[in-house]
């Protein structure tokens, strides 16, 4: 029989772990932190091929800081270092971070624990965009941008504002009809896309690559065009972690705060799609990180979005760059399929441990 | 088909077909992810169905003229005319306009070459390129031997950019209409390594690509007599098969779900056409799948098993539900070619055409008494290992 301890579980007498974390939030985001120093680390340190530890910290503070702190290297080493690895690693964590940004702001306007970054179309949005790009016959690349990412960046903002158009005409509540408008719409843009890929013939390859996501082609010059995207209106979406607490609670308890539901909630979702739609279009579809990571760290920390949306964006960016590090190590799988073998025990785990009741 | 270039759809065994599924159930498991759950196994389908016939190798011309694609900018090679003629070995620096038109630059006879399509292999062993070339593509049907053990920096789709700098290239051959993903091509490029981009879309373009390699390492002279050997050999065929009536030939890529063939224009479907029979293709220069009401109308004369390799045989096609009616399966002229050979874009191409018109007209077998050379004896149709 359940007494009450066992409901509200023991945090007082026997805390775990997790409560114990909750109570320090300072810990856990200079842990987090740490832990994506470490992945950085790593990640540039890892490879196919073997570049000493030592090295490697020469390299980055010759290239990145201008010091001469010794050491010796091939120019090939350099190359692997700065030119290959490094923008990678940095691409996955601004990815990671963007997603899981994006997925705890759109969880928290739509209140839906399945909610995702592509939520609202914008994968099948960008997808269906890239599939396109690759049936058009020209190659123009433009600052290391083809058309693949450029449509795929536009495809997945309009596929978001079409659903927010339609959504606002029904009688429907607004959330409900936000979500199944997205569903729909969604749903119309993969038949889209797979008839795009059926007729695409040999292109198919491409476009399937595409949809599989990945870092492989990342540089520094595409980085440098998506990181202010991404950082500038994941700080923008900070700045609201009011306005997303009020939704937590409801619209009408929101309203009731003082906060102008339908403004802000535009507001949020247009800087959500906005980083969706930057990651997208550099990295293609990467799924479980921005829908598992905000999870992960309302388990740890309780819903309050001012403390959940700085780690999950420090723990989106180490998951990727750690998930993609694995992909390249274990011989180039997709990384998503990486995110979801790391991400998905140790989500388990985390709910079987989570001893206090876990709300959105 | 090339099985390395082409993923097989279905599982027929092939080597390429855990590579597709495990894409394809990535694939799936992301879409579900992105709110088109639903439509993840159809798209799945899909991407197993076309991923069969999204090679490079066979994939349908872009109309390259065979000409720009051979051509060099230093003055000494131009026009096919002279291919004929010995020329004195490229000089380096040279500036070389590949396949996708970029003007490819190489300062130094390459040294450290590496291969990242199968047929490139295949090229720079036949021009004696081989023991300057310090990696390759995984093949799931390795040719020559003497190849083997070279290691691999690339794979169905992924290119191991780092390595490729790590071993210090100074010129990677890649395959070109997305055989090798762009973004490794670029990244290489990038890293100051010359990537010389090939991509033949019919046997001219081949031919083609082997003196364009020829020239990006040094070995101008040896392409051309291997390409005016080659020549000579497609010349003997075009004259054996000569007035002969040309039997309505379905080339079968695969057919374990749905029928798989040639398309329009494809390579395959001009190999049929060379090798004296007229090929039944899906309609469309895009689609590779055929309905079987569409191929029991078209009614072919002969059919060749490009898929013998992985286990079709003429009984297993005899008792299929449907084909009984088609002329083939009544006159019993249903036989197995070696597909890798037929499709591969490289020096053997001449060997793939003979067995394929041996396969059509079965009398020509005296005229080309041994159509593979002794030398590999253990090559049959079935490559053993997988």
């Amino acid at each position: 029989m359940a007494t009450r301890t066992d409901i509200l579980g023991a945090p007082l007498a026997h805390p775990g772990w997790l409560e114990r974390a909750r109570s320090r939030p300072g810990v856990l985001v200079a842990g987090s932190v740490v832990a994506l120093l470490v992945v950085l680390v790593l990640a540039v340190g890892l490879g196919t091929v073997a570049v000493a530890p030592g090295d490697t910290v020469a390299i980055l503070a010759h290239r990145l800081l201008g010091l001469d702190i010794g050491g010796t290297w091939t120019p090939a080493a350099e190359t692997i270092v700065v030119d290959l690895r490094l923008p990678r690693v940095l691409s996955a964590m601004i990815v990671g971070l963007g997603l899981a940004v994006a997925g705890t702001t759109f969880q928290g306007i739509l209140r839906n624990p399945l909610a995702d970054p592509y939520v609202l179309g914008t994968a099948s949005g960008a997808a269906l965009g890239a599939a396109i790009a690759v049936l058009i016959p020209v190659r123009t690349v433009f600052l290391e941008f083809g058309l693949v990412q450029v449509l795929a960046f536009i495809g997945a903002l309009l596929a978001v504002a079409v659903v927010y158009r339609f959504s606002r005409t029904g009688t429907l509540a607004p959330l409900t009809s936000l979500l199944l408008t997205g569903y729909a719409v969604g749903s119309l843009l993969a038949a889209g896309l797979a008839m795009t890929m059926y007729l695409s013939g040999t292109n198919l390859r491409q476009i399937f690559f595409y949809l599989l996501g990945g870092f492989e082609g990342s540089s520094w010059l595409q980085l440098a065009l998506t990181t202010p995207i991404i950082l500038a209106a994941t700080v923008a979406i900070l700045l609201r972690a009011r306005s997303l607490n009020g939704f937590l609670l409801g619209e009408e308890a929101a309203a009731h705060l003082g906060v102008d539901v339908r403004r802000e909630r535009v507001i949020l979702l247009g800087l959500a799609s906005l980083i969706t739609a930057a990651a997208v279009s550099i990295a293609g579809l990467i799924g479980f990180v921005g829908l598992v990571v905000p999870h992960v760290v309302r388990l740890v920390v309780g819903p309050n979005a001012r403390r959940v949306l700085p780690l999950s964006a420090l723990i989106g960016a180490s998951l990727l760059a750690g998930a993609d590090l694995v992909a390249r190590l274990v011989g180039g799988i997709p990384v998503g399929i990486v995110t979801a073998v790391i991400g998905a025990p140790f989500f388990l785990v985390l709910l079987r441990r989570a001893r206090s009741g876990y709300e959105l | 088909m090339d099985p390395y270039s082409t993923p097989r759809p279905t599982t027929g065994g092939g080597s390429p077909v855990p590579a597709t599924g495990r894409l394809a159930a990535a694939h799936a498991g992301r879409l579900a992810a992105a709110h088109a759950g639903r439509l993840a196994a159809a798209l799945v389908g899909l991407a197993l169905v076309l991923g069969a016939c999204s090679g490079a190798g066979t994939a349908t011309p872009v109309s390259i003229p065979p000409d720009a694609t051979a051509s060099t900018v230093p003055a000494e090679s131009s026009g096919p005319e002279e291919s004929q003629t010995p020329e004195p070995a490229a000089t380096f620096p040279l500036t070389l306009l590949d396949d996708e038109g970029t003007e490819v630059d190489i300062p130094v006879a390459p040294q450290k070459i590496v291969s990242l399509t199968p047929a490139t292999t295949e090229i720079l062993f036949a021009l004696g390129a081989g023991d300057r070339t310090i990696a390759k593509v995984e093949d799931i049907t390795p040719y020559p031997p003497a190849a083997d053990w070279l290691p691999v920096v690339a794979k169905f789709g992924s290119v191991d950019v780092e390595k490729i700098v790590a071993l210090g290239a100074d010129l990677v051959i890649a395959g070109g209409n997305d055989f090798n993903p762009p973004a490794a091509i670029a990244q290489l490029r990038r890293a100051n390594i010359p990537v010389l981009v090939t991509y033949a879309g019919n046997v001219e373009g081949v031919l083609a690509d082997i003196e364009l390699v020829g020239d990006a390492v040094g070995e101008g002279p040896a392409a051309r007599d291997l390409t005016a050997s080659m020549r000579a050999g497609f010349d003997q065929v075009a004259a054996a098969v000569q007035g002969l009536p040309a039997p309505r030939t379905f080339y079968e890529l695969d057919a374990t779900k749905d029928i798989f063939g040639p398309a329009d224009d494809s390579f395959i479907a001009q190999m049929i056409e060379q090798a004296g029979g007229t090929p039944i293709t899906t309609g469309n220069p895009a689609v590779f799948s055929i309905p079987l009401e569409k191929l029991v109308a078209a009614d072919p004369e002969v059919i060749v098993l490009g898929d013998a390799a992985y286990g079709t045989t003429p009984e297993i096609v005899a008792k299929r539900p449907g084909w009984s009616t088609m002329t083939a399966v009544k006159t019993g002229a249903i036989r197995p070619a070696d597909d890798v050979v037929v499709s591969r874009p490289g020096p053997r191409l001449v060997e793939g055409l003979v067995s394929l018109a041996i396969a059509i007209h079965p009398d020509l077998a005296s005229a080309f008494p041994s159509p593979v050379p002794a030398e590999t004896p253990g090559e049959s149709p079935a490559p053993s290992s997988y």
